[in-house]
């Protein structure tokens, strides 16, 4: 008898795994749907790209005045809907306030975190890094970004995005599979290796003779991001 | 009773933090975060489901499980077991959401993690064990 009713509880135990995993099914189907991305940032639209660059000097993956006493390293995916957040709502702050004023320069550093989208998206960038255009890129193509690994980053995007970045577009794919295109990528996995990169965006202040250390930022809003890269510089 | 108790018990820890992610996220608050990615986890989509902020379903849960162990009976604790191992199931989902598309660990949500695993095994040991009422 006892065996029975135990055999019973066990039965009754299978049930309740069985009707979690149907409810849970269900949560998971309506919840993100596979998306990573901010729910106000989630776009495929083209949008302008921001004219905050405009005026700054820039050199390959440099952007802002070679002199300025510290520089921010921004490493980013071009699939990374926070980087594009980041992008969209925080740099033009920085460059404002930080990269026009001569505080610091920005370094960009792409790397392949989310998958073989994020390769074709990053050889356009650094190709357009030989036109001087590398930030005016990433930030237009930031403007067309689609879900991730969708085949979003065509050739038609990529003509759209140079058009929007005032880059030479044609110039920057048949740049995009240069052996100096392909050093740049690795150097910049390299250093996200050796920086113990763990996702995007993330943030390295360098301001020697200082060694270079994360930038701590609780959220990737202009005011939280500000205050951190301030007192990062004091 | 003393297995009701430790349930109720670790239930109230879990609508706890359930409370406080749901009052930040109402708040527009930043959650006191030392892992750095509590705020991208917020901000990304998987923080909804249907539209409702999965904090707030998880505190619909927790006080769900909190119900019925205020219940004696096989019913009642296999509620509280289903409500749990949804609870699970979603939390898995959630902390490979965290780590394979979002990219941040939010510490609340491997607190909940641990909580709710905790709850769901209580739960099932009720099953297993509770009188006929």
């Amino acid at each position: 008898m006892l065996v029975g009713v135990q055999r019973n509880r066990l039965l009754l135990v299978a049930a309740a795994v069985g009707a979690a995993a149907v409810v849970a099914v269900v949560l998971i189907v309506v919840s993100g749907s596979g998306s990573s991305s901010p729910a106000t940032t989630a776009t495929t639209t083209a949008a302008a790209p921001s004219s905050s660059l405009a005026g700054i000097p820039q050199h390959g993956s440099t952007l802002g005045q070679a002199s300025a006493p510290a520089t921010l390293v921004v490493y980013e995916d071009p699939q990374c809907p926070f980087c594009r957040s980041w992008n969209v709502s925080t740099l033009p702050t920085v460059v404002s306030q930080f990269v026009r004023t001569g505080k610091i320069k920005l370094e960009y550093r792409g790397v392949v975190i989310i998958g073989p989208d994020s390769v074709r998206g990053l050889r356009a960038i650094y190709a357009a890094g030989k036109q001087n255009k590398l930030w005016n890129l990433a930030d237009a193509l930031y403007a067309h970004q689609g879900a991730e690994n969708s085949g979003w980053i065509t050739n038609e995007v990529i003509l759209a995005a140079a058009r929007d970045a005032h880059a030479d577009g044609k110039a920057i794919l048949a740049d995009m599979g240069s052996s100096a295109v392909t050093a740049e990528l690795r150097e910049a996995q390299k250093q996200a290796t050796a920086d113990q990169l763990q996702g995007t965006p993330t943030f390295i202040i360098e301001r020697p003779p200082a060694l270079a250390q994360p930038l701590a930022v609780s959220a990737l809003d202009p005011a939280t991001f500000d205050a951190a890269l301030t007192a990062a510089l004091q | 009773m003393k297995l009701r108790t430790a349930i109720a018990v670790a239930a109230v820890v879990g609508g706890a933090i359930a409370t406080y992610l749901t009052v930040v996220h109402y708040a527009h608050l930043s959650p006191i975060c030392t892992s750095g990615g509590c705020e991208k986890v917020q901000q990304s989509s998987y923080a909804k489901a249907g539209g409702i902020p999965v904090a707030v379903l998880g505190l619909v849960a927790y006080l769900g499980v909190l119900l019925t162990t205020a219940v004696r009976g096989v019913p009642a604790a296999l509620a509280g077991a289903v409500i749990s191992l949804t609870g699970v199931a979603f939390s898995g989902y959630l902390l490979w959401a965290q780590l394979a598309r979002i990219h941040a660990i939010c510490q609340w949500c491997v607190g909940n993690d641990i909580v709710i695993a905790i709850v769901a095994m209580l739960c099932v040991t009720r099953v297993l064990t509770e009188p006929e009422a």
